[in-house]
């Protein structure tokens, strides 16, 4: 099973375009997009979960089940049925009980039976460790347990595709782990899509991702391959403060950190250092996200087809 | 104040005057104003609006003062709303951690804030000053009732004195609620509360005695305004400038205070922390501890598999999911404080009003389940709107509001579960307050001590016919929120769209055809329950229930699901969504609409022609051009009825045939004769004795004019037959014909010229229009009301028939067999066969040419009086259930005839009959007199409860039964001729009769009581008044003046001159005119009696009382009590006194007075320990007054009030030793 995304394009009345021929093949898996905010992420995720239209393209889920394919965008019914959606930013009902509520969108999934419901309830505020408050009023939750229950709802009925919008945005720490080890259990045969500008969340959990920035696709393809791409091609120097906005003009910067009150600073050279003064280092996976973003790599690039 | 404040308060208002809502209030309010003041100036065909009669200017001082005040205050959610926000906002978004860090003290944010909503309202509401200036000058409104210059000071001093304060005491009120509880939902609370506590005050006020307590706890002040100008004339309704005093001032006093101190309560108490202290106690929000887990990697959670859950996503099983998602739904809003809130609100306004149930005289009518519907569901159909307003809007964007909308439109949940489950939950929300009214209603009868509870009727008009109509407001505003795209936008649309499906009627769009929602009205009447009335209420509604249905499916169509909200998308989206089902439903309702709308069609305008409120204006406008001319002519003139009614109750159907016996009582031979019949009439036949052809003929107008072949000459007799057939054909645009009814059906009451049944000759001017500004409309000159006492040729017709003088009478009434027809005369021949009841009437002496046919099924009372001439029968008709009352009723014949036939003259007839007939016939709540017979509507008198151990209590079933027996008297043995003036003989005398025989039965303390009302609604009916105000002996119709001036004047002339004496008078009156024909009687001739028997230094009274309008203003000063040798006190009494003739439109002049007044003392239960007459003049008086030792504890001039003086409170003062 994979899904299938030509050409998805989106205009906001304002002017602004969102999505600017959005093309990705995703496949089973945890697959990461990584763009800065504002890049279209919401609305593309938003797109797939049917609650927008696309003004041009296609998105087709092949394979679904062994059976047959699901049309995304015209065929919002059959999505829904298959469909986990955890958006960005949403509220829950502060005075309905956890479990009441889990309860409750199982029921908007189809599961009739009471008893099938219950266990299936159950199980999965277990799964996310909500169990021992389940009875508490949801509007006591904090953020990182409100995201779970997020997660629950959205792991409700078996769906094929979740799609994971900024889970870990505001989380502290601890619960980011947390969150971390939930979505790993899924994505066996399951398409995940998983939206952030967290790189470090991709580099954990993702087997694919490309990263997206102003409507379009900057880079695609396995974690690994893209940073080997870019061995060779990363410099790092540790200058003053003051210096960082001349060399700035001088050099391709991908970043700029401090590191234990120096000012450390990568940059992109083919081949060769930049400049004077700058040393090699092996590139991570934060240095492909910047590289691309300046538009010093990339162009939209197939994943390579994968066995379904 | 520091920098800090202004910087606040001048940020907060430039903030707003940014914001479109400021501008969009400020429209509001000029639109409001505008349309009421447009209203009131007749550019609309509004009812609501009145400042109380045709001639108070639309922009004189207290129109004005009125407007400025209700406007403004109607507008108190806006109060809340800018207030409330205004401090509420920083917390609901969160910015107050930065105010509340930063270098600025709490009285600069306090009230910078505050000060800034401020300036924002008054701004806001000077949009009700520019509307009422739009409004004045809109076109349509008629210039006679707008001020050329209204003086400046007549807006401002409204705006200063009740506007303003309005503002600053409520806003700060408001503004107090939101910054301590920093929410908005105790200010809508609050807001509610207020609007209850005017509506309170207002129904308060129906009650004389709780004038001033209304006053002073209406917050808006309204109230308050229209307590101090109660009595003002219509002069000074117009000119005089509203004053901060009295009543006005300790109102304005009362809440400024109250907002004042509420304010710097709230002051105190607020504190500028993050989380706000104690006052958020009730649901502390709990905060969860989460549980101790994992922390990395471990994989214990993710061995155990979830279970896999079979899903069924067939329509059927989300079908069976709708009861639980409405429940939930529904549960949240049941529990919340706000509408609890509502519910109360609307609760307390009932039980409120429960106390006064249909007030007559200060006597109550007895809770019948009817009354107390009409009263309880009126007032809570607000509410009712109200819910269905705002709930279906919340219920709309719940899952917006709740960030909840991307997870739950992602579901597989088909878009109609949501959309069909809200709309269950409003009408389940609609069917709980209906039972609320149901419960409150039921309350308040068992509090009344009733217990004749009718469920059946209950059900039948809260939760069919009421949740019907409600039902339809649903779908209204279920519609314009799926529409709109923005709850507050929304709330706005729906409250526009229910504004004008309101007021569309009042711009002459009539026709329920296309005003969505609407039926004719219905009344319930014990005699006939809902009678035939219901089918095109019916046919009305499932019309409008088809196009909801229509509508419905519309809004499921377009219905927002995801984030697109656009219109091409959503029509994309209806397209997908609109399936065989949805089609299936939309097709058959639009097939059920089409087909109903014409059937309805046919009757409204092809079996009944559609005669909208314009139209019938034009045709009466028209019938006095075209055929005024003919008014002079001679015509015959009725000397003999034989008439036989056919009437069938269980088709609706009666048949009036029969043959007049016409005489030319001219000095001219008739050839043209006019004959006049309703437009409702289905003639079967027209014939006379001799040959004639019909020449011309306008049946919408009444008008056939028939040329006799030869003409009738002088002196000449011939017969006129006629069979018309009346009764429900179809139904028209307000309903079906209320004509004939299965039961209580009354026929020819003849108050208009459409329920005279029988055909009469010439031209009648009661068919013309009588509102001058009408007549203005279509170009007619202003008319008087009666014509002038000196006509010379209306003196020769009298005032009850133009076409008669005097008949004799006989006829045959037919009915179904169950129940009794009644009609003046005395039964011959009473059959039942075939299941026909018919009884023959006979009138054994002459009587006047009005006779009426009452038919029901009747239980009957019998009782007799023993006269001194013999006895007379007595018979009460009535519906069975309605006992309670007969006994004062038969009291109420047997003193009557007793007084009237010891002080005037014997009764004519030898029965009194009295006829219950259902409340709604045409006229309202009345009785009338037929020649020994009295129909009496089952509302008034009948189903009154008089609580004898209250001296509040006015006998009134009792009294207007003495006073429709008197009638028997004053207008069908003595009738006046028709000019001005005939009513002081009429129903002046019959009013004092009445009163003679109260004070008889129930002495003088229930009589004085009795002239208080009376005179309180003479002073109140002079403010009323729309063209002059006449003196008694040219009384025109006004009946503040003949039936309360008239009590109280002829009661005052016998307390002048005495009993024996104004006895004397009349019954003179009587010997002279009794049964006299043409010329008829006039009040000068009555007059002239009174004159008679006055002594000449009281002559000058005559004048007072019947002659001018005159109004006298006596006060008591001070009452020094002196002991005297002889052991009583002499009171020295310092009164003054001043008397004022007042022309019609009241404009006063002050005359020297110089006449006899009581002066007297009151113990301290008020009643007299003294009285006496003594010589009072223009100015100061000093008059000693002898009493007994201390028994005097007040003293004073004219304590019985029986001067027609403004206030009567003055006229004693508390006696100083």
């Amino acid at each position: 099973m994979r899904l299938e995304i030509r050409d998805l394009a989106k205009t906001y009345p304002n002017g602004v375009r969102a999505l600017d021929r959005v093309s990705l093949t995703i496949p089973t898996g945890m697959f990461g997009l990584l763009g800065p905010n504002g890049a279209g992420k919401s609305t593309l995720m938003r797109t797939l979960a049917t609650l927008q239209e696309a003004d041009a393209g296609s998105a087709k889920l092949i394979g679904v089940d062994g059976g047959g394919d699901i049309d995304v965008l015209r065929d919002k019914d059959a999505v829904r049925r298959v469909l986990g959606y955890l958006p960005q930013d949403f509220g829950v009902y502060p005075r309905v009980t956890a479990e009441d509520l889990l309860d409750h969108f199982a029921r908007l999934k189809g599961v009739v039976d009471a008893k099938a419901r219950r266990e299936t309830v159950r199980a999965l505020l277990q799964r996310v460790n909500l169990f021992a408050v389940r009875k508490q009023k949801l509007g006591g939750f904090s953020g990182g347990m409100r995201q779970r229950f997020g997660i629950a709802q959205a792991l409700l009925c078996d769906p094929r595709l979740v799609i994971v919008d900024e889970p870990t945005a505001g989380l502290d720490p601890e619960e980011r782990v947390r969150f971390h080890n939930l979505l790993a259990d899924i994505a066996l045969d399951v398409v995940v899509i998983l939206s952030t500008h967290i790189v470090s969340d991709v580099a954990d959990l993702c087997n694919h991702l490309a990263v997206i920035d102003a409507g379009r696709v900057l880079v695609a393809g396995e974690p690994d391959a893209l940073v080997a791409d870019l061995r060779g091609r990363i410099w790092r120097k540790t200058i003053d403060k003051s210096d960082v906005e001349a060399i700035k003009s001088r050099v391709r910067l991908i970043s700029t950190r401090l590191q234990a009150g120096h000012t450390v600073v990568r940059a992109y050279g083919d081949g060769a250092p930049p400049e004077p003064g700058f040393e090699p280092v092996d590139p991570e996976l934060e240095d492909v996200y910047f590289s691309s973003i300046a538009g010093y790599v990339g162009e939209a690039v197939d994943v390579p087809a994968v066995a379904a | 104040m520091t920098s800090a404040f202004w910087a606040i308060a001048r940020f907060d208002f430039v903030q707003r005057l940014k914001m479109v809502s400021t501008w969009l209030y400020l429209v509001l309010y000029a639109v409001l104003a505008g349309l009421w003041i447009a209203a009131a100036g007749g550019a609309v065909r509004g009812v609501g609006v009145s400042f109380g009669g045709e001639k108070i200017l639309i922009n004189g001082t207290l129109a004005l003062g009125i407007a400025i005040g209700i406007v403004g205050f109607i507008g108190i959610t806006v109060i809340g709303s800018v207030t409330g926000r205004a401090v509420q906002q920083d917390f609901d978004v969160g910015i107050h951690p930065f105010f509340f860090s930063a270098p600025i003290s709490k009285r600069d944010y306090f009230f910078g804030r505050l000060v800034g909503a401020w300036a924002t309202l008054v701004m806001i509401f000077a949009g009700v000053a520019i509307g009422i200036v739009i409004g004045s000058h809109w076109p349509g409104v008629d210039s006679a009732r707008i001020a050329a210059s209204p003086s400046v000071q007549s807006f401002v001093r409204p705006y200063l004195f009740v506007l303003i304060p309005n503002v600053l005491w409520l806003g700060g009120c408001f503004f107090v609620l939101a910054a301590l509880t920093r929410q908005m939902a105790p200010v809508y609370i609050a807001g509610v509360i207020a609007l209850v506590g005017y509506l309170f005050a207002v129904n308060l006020l129906s009650d004389m005695e709780n004038k001033t307590l209304a006053a002073l706890i209406d917050p808006s002040g309204s109230t308050a305004v229209d307590v101090f100008t109660r009595y003002w004339s219509v002069a000074q309704k117009n000119e005089q400038e509203i004053p901060l005093a009295g009543v006005i001032l300790w109102n304005r006093l009362l809440w400024a205070a109250i907002g004042t101190i509420v304010t710097f309560l709230g002051y105190r108490a607020f504190r500028m922390e993050s989380v706000a202290p104690t006052l958020r106690r009730r649901a502390k929000k709990k905060v969860v501890e989460d549980v101790e887990g994992e922390a990395v990697g471990t994989a214990s959670a993710h061995a155990t598999p979830l279970p896999h859950a079979v899903p069924d996503r067939s329509a059927a099983a989300y079908a069976r999911m709708l009861p639980g998602l409405a429940r939930l739904y529904l549960g949240e809003i049941l529990k919340s404080p706000r509408f609890l809130t509502i519910v109360l609100g609307g609760v307390l306004l009932v039980i409120g009003n429960a106390a006064t149930l249909g007030s007559f005289y200060g006597t109550n009518t007895y809770p019948l389940t009817y009354k107390v519907l009409d009263v309880v569901a009126g007032l809570f159909n607000v509410f009712v709107l109200i819910v269905t307003a705002i709930y279906t809007g919340e219920l709309v964007w719940r899952e917006r509001d709740a960030r909840m909308d991307d997870i739950a439109d992602s579901m597989p949940a088909p878009t109609w579960l949501a959309f069909l489950a809200k709309f269950a939950t409003v009408i389940v929300l609609q069917v709980v307050l209906l039972a609320v009214v149901m419960v409150c209603s039921i309350a308040v009868q068992l509090l009344h001590g009733f217990t004749k509870i009718e469920i059946g009727q209950y059900l039948m008009q809260l939760f069919v016919l009421q949740l019907s109509g409600d039902i339809l407001l649903a779908v209204l505003a279920l519609t314009v929120h799926t529409l709109v795209d923005n709850k507050y936008v929304g709330h706005f649309f729906v409250g526009i769209v229910f504004l004008v499906l309101v007021q569309l009627p009042l711009f002459g769009f009539e026709d329920r055809l296309y005003l969505y929602g609407s039926a004719p009205g219905l009344i319930y009447s014990d005699l006939n329950g809902w009678g035939h009335f219901l089918p095109a209420f019916f046919w009305f509604r499932l019309y409008w229930l088809a196009f909801a249905a229509v509508l419905m499916v519309g809004s499921y169509a377009l219905w927002v699901r995801g984030r697109e909200a656009r219109v091409a998308a959503r029509l994309r989206n209806a397209a997908a969504r609109m399936r065989a089902p949805a089609w299936a439903i939309a097709g058959t309702a639009a097939v059920v609409f089409v087909a109903t709308g014409a059937w309805i069609f046919h009757n409204t305008h092809v079996v009944n022609g559609f005669v909208g409120r314009e139209d019938a204006r034009r045709l009466q406008a028209d019938y006095e051009k075209r055929y005024k001319q003919f008014a002079g002519a001679a015509q015959p003139r009725v000397t003999a009825v034989d008439v036989s009614v056919d009437l069938q109750p269980e088709r609706l159907l009666a048949r009036i045939s029969g043959t007049l016996t016409i005489a030319n009582k001219s000095d001219v031979p008739i050839r043209d004769v006019y004959v006049l019949y309703p437009r409702r009439a289905r003639a079967q036949k027209i014939a006379f004795g001799v040959p004639a052809t019909l020449a011309d003929e306008a049946s919408e107008m009444r008008w056939h004019h028939y040329v006799l072949a030869q003409p009738l000459a002088p002196g000449a007799v011939t017969d006129f037959r006629f069979d018309l057939e009346y009764g429900a054909q179809g139904f028209a645009n307000d309903g079906a014909d209320p004509v004939v009814l299965g039961n209580g059906t009354f026929l020819n009451p003849g108050l208009t010229p459409e329920t005279s049944l029988i055909p009469s000759f010439g031209y009648g001017a009661d068919g013309e229009l009588s509102s001058d500004r009408d007549r203005k409309e279509f170009d007619l000159p202003p008319k008087p009301r009666m014509p002038d006492l000196n006509d010379k040729q209306q003196v020769m017709q009298n005032a009850l028939t133009r076409d008669a003088d005097f008949i004799d009478y006989r006829a045959h009434f037919c009915t179904s067999a169950d129940q009794l027809p009644v009609t003046s005369g005395y039964v011959v021949k009473d059959v039942t066969e075939n299941g026909r009841r018919c009884i023959d009437y006979r009138m054994d002496s002459k009587m006047t040419h009005v006779f009426s046919f009452v038919s029901a099924r009747y239980a009957v009372r019998k009782d007799v009086w023993h006269g001194p001439q013999g006895d007379v029968a007595i018979e009460i008709d009535y519906h069975r259930g309605h006992e309670y009352n007969l006994g004062r009723m038969v009291a109420g014949v047997q003193d009557a005839l007793a007084y009237y036939t010891k002080h005037w003259g014997p009764y004519q007839h030898k029965i009194v009959r009295i006829v219950e007939f259902p409340r709604f016939s045409r006229g309202g709540g009345f009785a009338e007199s037929f020649p020994n017979t009295v129909p009496f509507n089952e509302a008034i008198g009948f189903t009154a409860k008089v609580d004898d151990r209250d001296p509040d209590d006015i006998d009134y079933p009792y009294f207007v039964t003495a006073h429709e027996v008197a009638h028997q008297w004053w207008a069908h043995q003595e009738v006046p001729a028709n000019v001005q003036g005939d009513e002081f003989i009429t129903e002046s005398l019959s009013e004092y009769a009445a009163l003679m025989v109260l004070k008889t039965k129930y002495g003088d303390a229930k009589m004085h009581r009795f002239l208080k009302y009376e005179l309180d609604r003479y002073l109140l009916g002079r403010g009323t008044e729309s063209k002059q105000e006449q003196p008694l002996v040219r009384a025109d119709g006004a009946a503040y003046v003949h039936y309360q001036k008239g009590a109280l004047t002829l009661y005052a002339l016998q307390d002048a001159i005495g009993e024996a004496a104004i006895d004397d008078a009349i019954s003179s009156f009587l010997r002279k005119w009794k049964f006299a024909g043409p010329p008829y009687a006039r009040s000068v001739d009555l007059l002239a009696e009174f004159r008679r028997v006055t002594p000449q230094p009281l002559q000058p009274l005559i004048d007072d009382l019947f002659e001018t309008i005159t109004l006298y203003d006596v006060r008591a000063v001070s009452a020094a009590a002196k002991e005297q040798a002889d052991g009583s006190d002499a009171i020295e009494l310092v009164v003054s006194a001043r008397k004022v003739r007042a022309d019609g439109s009241g404009k006063e002049t002050e005359v020297p007075f110089d006449g006899e007044v009581d002066v007297g003392a009151l113990d301290a239960h008020g009643s007299v320990v003294a009285l006496e007459k003594r010589r009072v003049k223009s100015g100061e008086n000093r008059i000693t007054l002898a009493v007994a030792k201390g028994g005097a504890v007040r003293a004073g001039i004219d304590p019985l009030g029986k001067l027609i003086d403004r206030d009567d409170k003055d006229n004693t003062v508390a006696v100083t030793r």
